[in-house]
Order: structure tokens, then sequence, then C-alpha cells
């Protein structure tokens, strides 16, 4: 512990020098410094990162790198509000039983068979992931594969695999699936609009891409649990496990979660209509929605605020988006984007393949918000070198996402089925058990994405 | 008054080795709902509860899950119920128990079952050895007797 506290503070004040010896100015290198601390301090004391982000802060402000004014307009309120908001309507949906009840739908599958549950369960995850968030999703997905194993008396651990494997994939098909799909559509612009005709059609290729690795990579395992399948006939006891009755909340619920889902697919259209500001309807139908959970359900609204809102988790993106923030405030972010640029020959092609591989083998180990929190002001002051940025926010999403399914602290997704794995089947994970397949799926899926990026005109 | 005046002094343990059927089966004779937990010197390491074992049984993901109805018995509860044969009680207790000593004031020990949601609390000594039990009803008792007095 005291062993990686030291390393830490050597790395990060080590940056900080090298940075001032390559010319950057004081405020510049601190900021570099005080950002890679805070990126450590989640790679090594995952449980404290709040603690860093929080002195991390201070520093700034007392070394004057950044001032009151920027980084409150750095921390991204909008974004963590559109965040608290979805959090609320999850709470809501949860508690009315829309997640039981879509467990219980995959349970009701009829005439199962050991494919067509793979199939399910991988769509399922992706979709589901789409409309809610990566973290939200896998719970349900999980439990839902876990009460089909118990049953056909086969180890869950390869189908909890391929379900995290599209619940990451999923989470990129929409500005809604990961917490970074909103930060880029916040900071570059893009509309829910543009994530589906651009994102999602990726997403799908990349998910069918990940099935067939997977039908392939676990073909023994699928064998075994057809065999089971046949054997034990049909799934009459899991059809009848569990049930939601369609009470009125419910349908209720469904209501306000489906109006919420089809006004921010409609955001740009209706911030048109009535001349507001690009994404205002995007941020704010979460919290219109959010706000009419809470008279509806006056008397639980205190519960959704404060415990179906990760507010611990809230707290340290404000202050990571402050950080980073500072970044581009004392121009370091520019210095990195010329440089960059400079390598990639002020090529946005080679520059694409540079961002979606460092995103992608960033994200791999580190937090996908915080790689992508640094690698936004780099990203927008490319804009000043007149390069096209399109291709480069699609590489940040995808590389952000896919590169969570190389190892198994990739995303927070992986270690919550990893977590619940461990607890409910005493099963802990290998490294190199999750990591090959990982990898595999985490390459193929990102050359998909490179490909499709510098191939597909409407892309470049 | 002090804890040590209506605290249940011949208390029940159970070793931290015994499985967790073991313990059920103690409960049940017994008819109580937990049992401290102590070591070979007596110390206390733990508590176990009936809430333990339907924590054990039941999937860890079923509050995050929300609402919902069980029509049956899933496979895995049974599983895990019959696991409970081999499964050692420190692996099911409770180990951050909140504990008083014999010179707490009643007062305090109502303050704390209050704050802490605790139906009852093990009292200890300065070695952290268990020496008794203190339950809601003892601290009852235990006001009735300090007004009938007064």
């Amino acid at each position: 512990m005291i062993k990686k506290f030291i390393a830490l503070i050597v790395i990060s004040v080590t940056l900080g020098i090298l940075s001032r010896g390559a010319g950057l100015s004081f405020h510049q290198a601190t900021a570099i410094a005080i950002f890679s601390a805070s990126v450590m301090g989640t790679l090594f004391f995952w449980d404290f990162r709040l603690t860093f982000a929080l002195i991390g802060i201070s520093i700034l402000l007392i070394t004057k790198t950044i001032d009151l004014y920027h980084m409150i307009h750095f921390a991204s309120l909008e974004v963590i509000l559109f965040l608290v908001g979805m959090m609320i309507l999850v709470g809501l949906l949860k508690d009315t039983g829309f997640f039981a009840w879509l467990v219980s739908l995959i349970l009701r599958i009829k005439n199962l068979t050991a494919n067509k549950f793979l199939v399910y369960i991988s769509f399922i995850a992706a979709f589901l992931a789409c409309a809610v968030d990566e973290v939200t999703s896998i719970v349900f997905i999980v439990a839902a594969i876990f009460e089909v194993c118990d049953y056909f008396e086969v180890e869950p651990t390869p189908f909890l695999i391929i379900s995290v494997l599209a619940t990451n994939i999923g989470s990129s098909g929409t500005a809604l699936g990961n917490p970074i799909g909103i930060l880029i559509a916040s900071k570059s612009g893009l509309t829910f609009e543009d994530f589906i005709i651009n994102a999602f059609p990726i997403m799908l290729v990349a998910l069918i891409a990940t099935i067939i690795i997977v039908k392939w990579y676990y073909r023994t395992q699928l064998a075994e649990l057809d065999l089971k399948m046949k054997t034990l006939k049909a799934n009459e006891m899991l059809i009848r496990l569990i049930s939601v009755p369609p009470e009125r909340e419910l349908k209720i619920s469904l209501g306000i979660f489906g109006v919420t889902l089809v006004l921010i697919a409609l955001h740009h259209r209706l911030e048109l209509l009535w001349n507001l500001e690009p994404n205002t309807i995007l941020l704010t139908m979460p919290l219109i929605s959010s706000g009419a959970v809470m008279i509806w359900k006056w008397q639980k609204a205190r519960d959704y605020v404060e415990k179906d809102v990760e507010w611990w988790t809230l707290l340290f993106f404000m202050l990571l988006f402050a950080q980073a923030g500072a970044l581009k405030f004392t121009g370091a972010t520019d210095v990195l984007a010329q440089r960059l640029a400079t390598v990639a020959a002020h090529n946005t092609a080679f520059l694409t393949g540079i961002v979606l591989w460092i995103a992608t083998i960033g994200s791999s180990i580190l937090d996908n918000v915080v790689l992508v929190a640094a690698l936004i002001p780099v990203i927008q002051s490319f804009q000043s070198l007149n390069m096209n940025l399109h291709p480069l926010w699609w590489a940040l999403l995808f590389g952000g996402c896919f590169g969570g399914n190389i190892t198994l602290v990739g995303s927070t997704a992986n270690i919550v089925a990893l977590g619940i794995l461990e607890k409910e089947k005493n099963i802990r994970m290998t490294f190199f058990q999750w990591f090959w397949i990982g990898l595999t799926v985490g390459i193929i899926t990102t050359v998909i994405v490179w490909v499709m990026l510098l191939v597909i005109p409407w892309y470049r | 008054m002090k804890v040590g005046e209506v605290m249940t002094r011949e208390v029940k343990s159970i070793s931290f080795d015994a499985t967790g059927i073991e313990a059920l089966r103690l409960l049940q004779e017994m008819k109580i709902s937990g049992l401290p937990v102590v070591d070979k010197e007596n110390k206390l390491l733990g508590m176990f509860t009936e809430k333990d074992v339907l924590s054990y049984i039941l999937p860890s993901y079923i509050e995050k899950v929300g609402r919902f109805i069980y029509k049956d018995d899933p496979k895995s509860t049974k599983k895990k119920f019959a696991e409970l044969s081999t499964v050692k009680i420190q692996q099911l207790m409770r180990k951050d128990v909140v504990t008083t000593t014999e010179d707490t004031a009643l007062c305090e020990v109502a303050r704390i079952m209050l704050t802490q949601k605790a139906r009852r609390l093990p009292v200890v000594d300065s070695n952290a050895r268990l020496i008794g039990i203190i339950a809601r009803e003892d601290v009852l008792r235990g006001f009735t007797q300090e007004t009938q007095q007064a």
C-alpha cells in the first residue's frame, strides 16, 4: 500500500518535472502531474479515488493552475445532472419491477436451445445497455443467466463473460449506454440521432462479430448446455419461477421511461423547433422525467435521490472533469494535440487510428471515464488545427467502450458481474481466464471499428 | 442502572468452526434468532443470525433486481441450503458487531440499539471475551425496575 502510494507520488512528480523540462509552463506541468496522480489513484486505490480527486483539485486551485470559475465550468454539471436524472429513473424502473419483468421474459423463452440462449442474452444485454446503462443492465442479465444455468446445472461463467462482452459493446450504441457517451455528446455537440446513425450500426456489427467469436470459443460449453436442455426438456420451472404482475405502476413507469427515450431521441429536432441551444433537451429530459417521478412517488422521492443516485461516483466524475479541464485551461492539451498531429502528419485517418487504439488499450486498464475525460480536451484542441473531429469522437467512444472487454478490470460492468459470480458461486476468475477471450473480442471489434471509420464515407 | 445488572450471563455461544447447519439447529433448538460466535478463548468473533442464513441461501442480487414475486423455489436456493452442512459459520456470520460492557449505562445501550438497529448486544470484558448478552427485553425490564424502585 505504502509502496504503491510512493510510486504514485514519484511517477506524478516525475511527469510534472519532465513536462517542465519539455518546455511546458509551471501550470501546465502541475495540471499534468495532478491529473496523472488522480489517474493512478483510480488504478492503485480504487476505493480512495475520490480522495485523490478532492486533494488534486484543491492543489490546482491553491497553485492558481485553475480558477474557481473555470473549475465549476469544467466540472460539467450538465453531464452530472443528466446522470442524476437517469439514475432516479432507473431507480423507479427497478422499484416498479421493470427489470425483474425483463428477467422473467428471458426465463420464459420457449423451446430454449443453447444457441438461442446465447443470441438472446447477447442482444438483450446490448440493447438494455443502450437504453439504461451498462452497470444497471449487467445485474439483471447476470440474474437471468444464473437462474437458467442453475436450472440446467451448467457452469455460468462462460455465459456471464458473454453477457459482459455484449453489455460493453452495447453501451456504445447510444449516448445513454455509458457515462462516456453522454460526456462525448455534451462536449462534441453530437446528438442522439448522430449516435443512432453513426454509433448504433457499428455497435450492431461488433455485437454480431462477438456472438460469432464466443459461439466458437465456448462451443464445448454451448454443446453441454444444449445436451442438458434436451435432457431436462422444457423449462417449466423456469417459466413460472418469478412473476411481476403487470400492475398500474409498472405500466406508468414504462410510459414515463418510454416518453423520456422518445423525447431524447427527438431532442435535436425539438431544439431546432424551439430554437434552443444544442443538447438542451437531451440533457434536461431526464431531469423533467425524474421531477415527474418525484411528484408521482412523493413518498419515496427522497429514497430515489439518496439511494439510487451514486453520489460518490458522480462527485468523483465532477472533480475529474474539472482536473481534465485544467489540462485544457492551461493549454497542456493544446501542446499534446499539436505534437500528436505532427506525429500523424495532420492526417485525420492516421490520427483516428491513434485515438482509437490509445482509447482501447487505455480503457482496458483504466476507468474509461478517466481516459475519455483526459482525451476530450486533446480532441477539442485538434479543431484549432483545422482537423475534422467527426471520426475522432467515434474513435474515442468505441475505444473507450470496447477496450473495457480486454481485461477483467476493464469496465465497471466486468467488476460488478465478477463480484456477483464470486459471491454467488464462489468462483474467482483468473486474469487469463478472462484475458484470452476478452483480448480476442477486444481486438477484433476494435479492428472492425477502425475499418468502418476509415472505409465508410460518412464517418470521414 | 448498568448493563451488568440486567444482562443474561449464561449466554449460549457457538464456536467459529461450527458449520452453518449446526448453528441453525442450535438456533431452532433454543428458539432464538441469533448467537454470538467465539474462538477457543471465548473471544467474540461475530454474530450469527437467522438473517445470515437467509442472505446466504437467496441470491445476492435480489435487492438490485427490484420488485418481483417468487412463484417457486429456485434450484439454487435448495443447493445453497444443502451447502450449509459444509460452510463454516465464519463465512456466514456478521463480523462488525457492536458490543457493550458490564458497566455501561442502560440508556447508552438503548441508544445504541435504537441508532444501530440492534436487537441484542454481546457484553464483553476488557479482553474482548464474551461474558453475557443484553437484549431489548432486558433493557426495558431494567427501566421498569428502576421506575418501580423510584
